[in-house]
């Protein structure tokens, strides 16, 4: 292993199982600045370089393609590139700050530069994600899918699907939701009412939401394709 | 480890099953390194459940050689831009401190003065029992190291403890599935492997140094730890399979050349010593599901050994063959770790250079011992172990010898058995991650082959049970 290093530095002959790739794609940038060709190629040699980050690094807990099956570690096969990137710049400033954010990325986020941030959400953005085999309470998803769709209105609390789409795959700064592990999803919206992960919208939507319908929700979520 | 003056001069062959008595100055310890954090900027839990057992992450950052750092890096680059040089800005290196008091519940007899016989206070407190010093980080791109310096209260003095140097690297294979490869160089068999079922950093991760342990224990399980050299490949697929082949030679430390009083080479006035390479190695499969981690695995070794003490290092060897199980249950959560661990090691010995030497009475043996743990944790703040052990093995009256008249009795066993079992459990307290308070206690129902009078000079098994206080501490 070695430190996720900020690609555009590294000194061309680096460590680890990243030197070949590190080396391609540092000449290959270097060149491609200097000629104005050969961009594509530079392209493709960050992207394996992520690749190969995403498989060793973070996939030890994340899984190879980013299907992680320990509830603890978020599934990132088919998330947003925009909002994988936030969130690892997030970590990097040390702004996000639910107790795993803190515990974990922001050590394993701190060295890492835009261009591998970029490459890395362009990997997980692009794998396929699979079907949770979690079992499920119909009754408890049901509801769930209930609140995603028309939120609820007694409570204030607006419609999930409202940002994060129909499908729950997200868009832009709003994360792909479908799939995702419910113990994940319910520790992030416990983080949002408590405001250690500080993000103003959905502190508002979490705030007056009560643990049975977070736990409803998350269940739904956890059930979509 | 084994002091020059208690193994070395000895005219008769030590067996390796009798030196754990030696060995008594080495407990286990706990290894938890704070470095590891700084360097990896991550919090403990990453790593452990709760120290030093380690969750699947440790275990591939450990495969991976300690070289995973997420802090800026000091470099060096060649006019071919080659990397020369990657230092991190910060030293891995850590210290730890164990501090503690045992309790026997029958005191031991004062031989100080045989005539007027005694008993030796009971209560050791051992302030320190033990200070470490570690470098456990990376060295170099793919060079890494968990190196520990260790001041104990027993020795009086700074002496080697587990190390383990690696160089690893890593591959992804065209199924995408990663391969981890590296050379462990390490100095006690185990200590380089990735799970807590091996002896190395198995259940107890902390013991007193001022109880007393039975005469029996395998090659394999800690008895030639820090002095021997041992070199090893590995391979750990997909984060799953792992293999591992290596062999170990004798590496003693505190020992000299008795003509030139140099390092070595060693001679005849050495004790033990490991004729040729002893072969060690490594099977084991892990599977990862939910909080689940899963592994069952074999290991063994065997070590050929030369008795030395007096006599030139040539003719016949005594050999213990070692071949071991283990199985290890970890379910991580957030609120609750539960672990479950086992091993089982059999060691068949053929004696020829004891039973030649009437230092044995049968010219094989056999010994098989075995460990089952359960740990429990509660938010990685107040958690507990119970532990069941047992050794069973064939009598050999010369390997296990009696007391000898007038003696003390206490490390001998009156039938030859080398039969001890009991239970340990202990409740830990973490006011913090890196502080410990344990309270530990070792229940033996059997011991050197009886329950009562074991020695024939009337010490009961129970009599060794220990009541074991412990603050512990990294930073």
């Amino acid at each position: 292993m070695h430190n996720l290093k900020k690609i555009s530095h590294a000194p061309l002959r680096t460590e680890g199982w990243t030197r070949r790739m590190v080396l391609l794609a540092g000449a290959i940038v270097l060149g491609a600045s200097a000629t104005g060709v050969g961009a594509d190629e530079a392209a493709v040699a960050i992207q394996g370089h992520a690749q190969m980050i995403a498989i060793t690094v973070c996939g030890t807990c994340h899984g190879k393609q980013g299907n992680s099956t320990h509830p603890k570690f978020p599934r990132l096969a088919g998330q947003n590139a925009h909002y994988l990137a936030a969130q690892l710049k997030a970590f990097r400033a040390q702004t996000r700050g639910d107790p795993d954010a803190v515990g974990y990325m922001w050590g394993m986020a701190g060295e890492l530069d835009d261009t591998t941030v970029d490459a890395l959400a362009g990997y997980y953005a692009g794998q396929k994600p699979e079907a949770s085999s979690a079992g499920r309470d119909a009754a408890m998803v049901a509801r769930g899918r209930e609140i995603y769709e028309h939120g609820i209105a007694a409570e204030g609390v607006p419609a999930c699907g409202s940002c994060h789409g129909p499908d729950a795959h997200g868009l832009q700064e709003f994360p792909r939701l479908a799939g995702q592990h419910a113990q994940y999803i319910l520790k992030q919206l416990a983080s949002f009412q408590s405001n250690m992960r500080n993000v103003a919208i959905m502190h508002g939507v979490a705030q007056n939401l009560r643990l049975p319908e977070m736990q409803s929700v998350a269940a739904y979520l956890e059930s979509r394709p | 480890m084994p002091s020059r003056t208690m193994v070395e001069s000895a005219r008769t062959f030590v067996p390796p099953t009798v030196l754990l008595v030696a060995l008594l100055a080495i407990a286990p310890e706990a290894v938890a390194v704070p470095s590891f954090a700084r360097q990896t900027g991550m919090a403990c839990e990453a790593c452990h459940t709760v120290y030093p057992e380690l969750t699947h992450f440790g275990r591939v950052f450990k495969a991976n050689g300690y070289t995973l750092t997420n802090l800026k890096q000091v470099r060096g680059v060649s006019g071919k831009k080659e990397e020369l040089l990657a230092l991190s800005q910060t030293p891995p290196l850590s210290i730890m401190v164990l501090i503690s008091d045992t309790q026997l519940k029958g005191s031991l007899p004062d031989v100080a003065n045989p005539a007027a016989p005694g008993l030796a206070q009971n209560g050791t407190a051992g302030f320190p029992q033990q200070v470490g010093l570690f470098y456990a980080g990376k060295i170099a791109p793919n060079f890494g190291a968990f190196l520990q310096l260790t001041y104990s209260n027993s020795s009086g003095s700074i002496s080697i403890d587990n190390t383990d140097l690696r160089f690893a690297d890593v591959t992804v294979l065209p199924d995408s599935s990663p391969l981890i490869y590296g050379v462990s160089l390490n100095n006690n068999p185990t200590v380089q492997d990735l799970w807590n079922s091996t002896p190395a950093f198995g259940f107890p991760y902390t013991g007193s140094n001022a109880s007393v342990s039975p005469l029996a224990n395998p090659a394999i399980n800690g008895t030639f730890a820090q002095n021997v050299a041992g070199l090893s490949g590995y391979v750990f697929w997909d984060e799953s399979l792992y293999a591992e082949v290596g062999g170990y030679r004798s590496a003693k430390q505190g020992s000299a050349n008795a003509l030139t009083g140099a390092a070595g080479p060693l001679d005849g006035t050495a004790s033990n010593v490991v004729q040729g390479l002893a072969p060690y190695w490594r099977l084991a499969y892990e599977h990862n599901w939910d909080r689940h981690s899963l592994e069952a695995g074999l290991y063994g070794a065997t070590f050929k050994l030369l008795p030395g003490a007096g006599v030139p290092l040539t003719g016949p060897v005594n050999r213990f063959n070692d071949v071991a199980e283990d199985l290890q249950y970890q379910f991580v959560g957030d609120e609750h770790q539960f672990s479950l661990l086992a091993t089982r090691i059999h060691e068949a010995m053929t004696l020829d250079a004891s039973f030649a030497a009437l230092g044995a009475a049968n010219p094989k043996d056999d010994l098989t011992t075995w460990r089952g743990s359960a740990t429990y944790y509660f938010r990685r703040k107040i958690g507990g172990t119970v532990s069941y052990f047992s050794t069973t093995g064939s009598t050999d009256t010369g390997l296990y010898q009696a007391t000898a008249p007038g003696g003390p009795g206490v490390v001998t066993s009156a039938n030859g058995s080398p039969d001890t079992r009991g239970w340990t459990a202990e409740l830990n307290y973490l006011p913090w991650l890196n502080v410990k308070l344990t309270a530990q206690y070792t229940w033996y129902s059997k011991f050197n082959g009886s329950g009562s009078n074991y020695d024939g000079v009337g010490r009961n098994a129970s009599d060794n049970n220990t009541l074991y206080l412990l603050l512990w501490f990294a930073y």
